[in-house]
């Protein structure tokens, strides 16, 4: 029996693998090592499940909470190669069902790689955001607040909430700066901070849809059942899984190009016994983006709807307000200012960091292409 | 209204700049936003500066007296509130010249001011055209696995048609007097305290300008999934252009850019006009190198292996000017990406070129090649090395490791094995040739035992290795790398498939010509079988009938190589038969219908040595000798 030794689960299996031939089942030991692996994939989710909704820091869908799931993202990748390259050779790879499951993980795969392009883009905007908002935050906090530190304040929130709800197809027309300046067209605020985001034109290909590429990786993706469930159609299940829920919450999190459409509903099999966080935290997911979506909006990201909530209200307080003001409004709208620039200030931290690790998971997608197309190179059976 | 004592010999510029300020205000009349200052004329704008530098003073007095009255003069902050406004104003309606400036001279860049038909081309290594390969109309499919890849991609290089690309080059995106505006308005902003919308509107306004620039280059947003989908063939034509559009952004889009942040932002510090290129340009160069990106991680096939080398090298050649031009901190990431395209790039030329060598061990085609010539295969590897040897100076940095070859010992019949000792001092990238060249033939070998001729599959051999070593003498990198022992070994194999043929084939046939048996035992004088006489003859006859209407349709490409194997056989056979023919011929004719035993004359046989090898058939009727 397995003994009770605290080395990494890795090691663990490097050292007990024997050859095994694929169609003829796991190893006792390694069914063994496959269930252990899939307990520590449900103890993540579930920790990632009960992150609170409201707080600080590690708030259920903030930027440390998104890095969190990466991290998750990162030893799955880790571990499910292991089990499926390690000590195998390539005849194995190539042996039906994996010379069909594996081809399918590989163009998930490329999917993932142009969603960690986007999304990284898409950060981009979360920061134009967070600048506006410092706009923001530095005129009103200064003392005392003059109806000119207003005025700017609320042109820099009108311009922010505008941001926010660019339309996915509106910002993939792209209409150059030029037009929305001509002469005589100035009609106020509201144009000319509209026309300032038109310019603002995402970094991906046209025709590019995130929806579409989710709903893509989605086919075909089924948990293998009988014996095939205990044998190495699993981590390529598991892989697949995981890659496609990841990057499906990013795309729910921060905007990227053309989310209208996405789906709510993603192969999860509940019955499969890890996949119950998981599961739970889909279903949370999906039931904030239906209530979301008819609205437009700049993600789910916890900073993002905070910073929203936080700007409407500052906008109304700025739209009305004239110099003095009253003590007490004046307290609140600081206390909403400090919480703003709390937000700020994490996503002054956090969003560097995130784009980082959001490019880590492009390289490990990259190698793991990399290396499965080489396997199976070797393994093609010569005619 | 009062103002505070020391402002009171300025009341009069505070009250007048107030007026200009307020007259400007765009969200109060109609006649402010229908026209720019900046573009009045230039009095105005004058005017319109100092009296913002009049307010900005006003303001930093005001608070140095509001401060000093520790908040008790309501006055005081009253003002102060006001002057806050009127400066927000200012502001506001900096922000928007100062963005109408910058709409107004922000176009794309003019690429024509950079063609130079006439122009040196870039130091990208030259390749010489590869030659066409007519025979590959033989068509049998299961050949064209490994040889669809029409090898023709090596054009000359990119003879730039864009004016010295080879180096930094800053232009002037807008005009000098624009150039001061947006110093004049930055400074102001800045010292406001309104820096950040200052960076906002810069950046959006330029990207938008970098966009075009990007789209009149021919600069396409791909996505990797559409990178893999699309054939080879359109994606070359991609990277050529993304390789000429890098150039031009690099040297001179991104480094004209940030020349120009420096002057807008001359006066306020480098942090800034950092921020400013960034903030314009990091986007746009992300958005670049995802393509080259891309094109690095796709599947690799060993048709592939040349553009990405151009590819590889172009990037090279950048990677300074990159360093240059995205110097700070916040840039690293660009830098980082640039490198890390340039390693994976140079891991998928060595993966090619170890698929390549797989692919030329497995390659599977079992369909003899009619004739026994040169064989595709032998003809597309041989004209892939010699492009390989063109690449040399950037392969030879890339190629570290020697190639993994089977074992001496190993007893695998499927893998030849090669032994390195008489190898010595050859670097990485000669070794592989010359293991291309050990793998093709071990090919070449397992093929030429599906011709049930064993002549033929010695024919085939010499076919294919004579050309194996043309191909080597004919280039000279190549020749220098394979080196002159191989060349020797080599040369030897084909003569010794030579001779092996010869043998093959002649043997039983220079059989029938010989003395023994012919002689009726125990007599010396002319004693000779008549009958074992004309069984001889009727022998040779129908062998080599059947040796001529088989071996003409043979076919030995190489002219001087066929000349040399047809001399070599009448050397052995002429004389042969002439001496025959003298010796008994008197036998035959003295008996009943010697046409019927003699039908050919030494010349017959001269002339059908030369219907060998040609490729075509030729009609059973030798001429016979006439009387």
């Amino acid at each position: 029996m397995t003994g009770t030794d605290q080395s990494s689960f890795l090691g663990r299996i490097s050292i007990r693998r024997n050859q095994v031939n694929a169609m003829e089942g796991y190893h006792e030991q390694e069914i063994e090592d496959l269930e252990l692996f899939q307990k520590q994939l449900s103890d993540r989710f579930a920790e990632l499940l009960s992150a609170p909704d409201d707080a600080p820091t590690e708030a259920f869908l903030s930027i440390s909470w998104i890095r969190k799931l990466l991290d998750v993202f990162l030893c799955c990748e880790t571990e499910c190669k292991a089990i499926l390259l390690m000590e195998r050779d390539a005849a194995q790879i190539s042996k039906p069902p994996l010379d069909r499951l594996i081809p399918e993980l590989l163009e998930r795969v490329v999917k993932a790689m142009d969603i960690c392009n986007a999304v990284t883009n898409g950060v981009e905007l979360v920061r134009h955001c967070q600048k506006l908002a410092e706009i923001a935050v530095s005129a009103l906090e200064q003392k005392p607040l003059g109806e000119g530190q207003a005025r700017r304040a609320k042109k820099a929130l009108v311009s922010l909430m505008s941001a926010m709800h660019v339309d996915d197809k509106e910002s993939s027309v792209q209409k150059t700066a030029e037009r929305s300046w001509s002469f005589g067209r100035r009609s106020g605020n509201k144009d000319r901070h509209h026309g300032h985001y038109r310019s603002l034109s995402w970094q991906v290909a046209k025709h590019w849809s995130a929806s579409k590429q989710i709903h893509a990786m989605t086919m075909n993706l089924a948990a293998p059942r009988g014996p095939e469930a205990s044998c190495l159609p699993a981590p390529v299940y598991i892989l697949s899984l995981i890659i496609v829920f990841v990057m499906w919450v990013l795309i729910a999190a921060i905007p990227c190009q053309e989310r209208s459409g996405l789906t709510t509903h993603l192969p999860i099999n509940k019955h499969v016994n890890w996949t119950h966080s998981l599961a739970g935290i889909h279903d949370k997911i999906g039931e904030e983006w239906k209530k979301k979506e008819k609205k437009g909006m700049a993600g789910l990201l916890y900073e993002m709807q905070k910073m929203e909530k936080l700007g409407q209200s500052l906008i109304e307080f700025t739209d009305s307000y004239q110099f003095p003001g009253e003590k007490e409004k004046l307290d609140e709208v600081a206390a909403q200012v400090a919480e703003l620039a709390e937000i700020c200030r994490r996503m002054d931290e956090g969003l560097v960091p995130l784009q980082m690790l959001i490019r880590e998971a492009f390289h490990r997608l990259v190698r793991n292409r990399t290396e499965f197309l080489d396997v199976l190179e070797q393994g093609a059976p010569v005619v | 209204m009062e103002l505070p004592e020391n402002l009171n010999k300025d009341s009069n510029g505070y009250e007048s700049a107030e007026k200009i300020i307020l007259r400007w205000d765009s969200t109060a009349s109609e006649d402010a936003r229908e026209r720019m200052i900046f573009e009045t004329d230039r009095q105005e704008a004058d005017l319109y500066l100092q009296a913002v530098d009049e307010i900005q003073r006003s303001l930093s007095n005001v608070s140095i007296s509001t401060s000093s009255n520790a908040g008790k003069n309501a006055n005081a902050v009253d003002d102060q509130s006001k002057v806050n406004t009127t400066i927000q104003i200012a502001m506001a309606r900096l922000e928007d010249e100062f963005r109408n400036i910058l709409i107004t001279h922000s176009s794309a860049l003019e690429t024509d001011s950079l063609f130079d038909p006439s122009s040196s081309s870039i130091s990208t290594p030259s390749h010489h055209e590869l030659e066409e390969d007519d025979t590959l109309s033989n068509d049998d499919s299961s050949h064209h696995d490994l040889l669809q890849l029409q090898l023709q991609h090596c054009e000359s290089s990119d003879s730039s048609t864009y004016r010295s690309t080879s180096s930094i080059r800053e232009v002037d995106l807008m005009p000098s007097e624009a150039v001061c505006d947006l110093q004049a308005i930055a400074m102001r902003m800045i010292s406001s305290g309104y820096l950040r919308e200052c960076i906002q509107v810069y950046g959006s306004v330029r990207k938008s300008a970098i966009d075009s620039s990007f789209r009149k280059l021919g600069i396409e947003k791909l996505s990797i999934g559409d990178v893999q989908r699309l054939e080879w063939e359109a994606l070359e034509s991609k990277i050529r252009r993304w390789i000429r559009a890098a150039k031009v952004c690099v040297r001179i889009l991104f480094a004209s850019e940030k020349k120009l942040c420096e002057q807008i932002f001359e006066c306020v510090g480098t942090d800034i006009d950092d921020a400013c290129f960034m903030e314009t340009v990091k986007g746009p160069a992300i958005q670049l190198f995802n393509f080259a990106e891309a094109i690095s991680i796709s599947r690799r096939s060993p048709e592939k292996l040349f553009k990405i080398l151009d590819l590889h090298d172009a990037l090279m050649d950048l990677l300074p000017d990159i360093e240059a031009v995205f110097d700070s901190k916040s840039s690293d990431s660009v830098r980082v990406q640039a490198a890390e395209i340039l390693s994976r790039l140079a891991e998928a030329a060595r993966g090619i070129l170890s698929e390549f060598e797989s692919a030329v061990l497995r390659e599977p085609s079992r369909v003899p090649v009619p004739g026994g010539t040169i064989h595709p295969l032998t003809r597309y590897v041989m004209n892939y090395i010699s492009l390989i040897s063109d690449y040399k100076q950037t392969l030879i940095e890339l190629i570290i490791s020697k190639p993994s070859t089977g074992s001496r010992y190993s007893g695998d019949q499927t893998t030849p094995d090669m032994e390195f000792a008489e190898l010595e001092g050859k670097t990485p990238l000669a070794l592989h040739l010359i293991w291309i060249i050990v793998v093709l033939q071990f090919n070449l070998d397992g093929k030429s035992k599906h011709y049930r001729d064993a002549s033929l599959a010695h024919l085939f051999i010499m076919n294919n290795v004579h050309y194996i070593v043309q191909k080597v003498k004919g280039s000279p990198e190549l020749r220098e790398m394979i080196g002159d022992d191989y060349l020797r070994k080599l040369t030897g194999k084909f003569r010794q498939a030579a001779t092996s043929y010869q043998r093959a084939t002649w043997v039983s046939v220079l059989y029938c010509l010989r003395d023994e048996g012919l002689h009726v035992s125990g007599s010396f004088s002319s004693g000779v079988s008549k009958s074992a006489l004309r069984e001889r003859f009727k022998t040779f006859n129908a062998m080599f009938e059947e040796v001529h209407r088989t071996q003409a349709t043979w076919l030995i490409p190489d002219t001087q190589l066929r000349e040399e194997l047809r001399i070599s056989i009448s050397e052995k056979l002429i004389p042969a038969y002439r001496s025959f023919l003298g010796r008994f011929r008197s036998h035959i004719e003295s008996g009943r219908h010697p046409e019927n035993y003699i039908k050919y004359s030494v010349e017959d046989l001269e002339t059908a040595v030369l219907d060998f090898f040609e490729g075509y058939p030729v009609s059973q009727h030798l001429r016979k000798r006439s009387q």
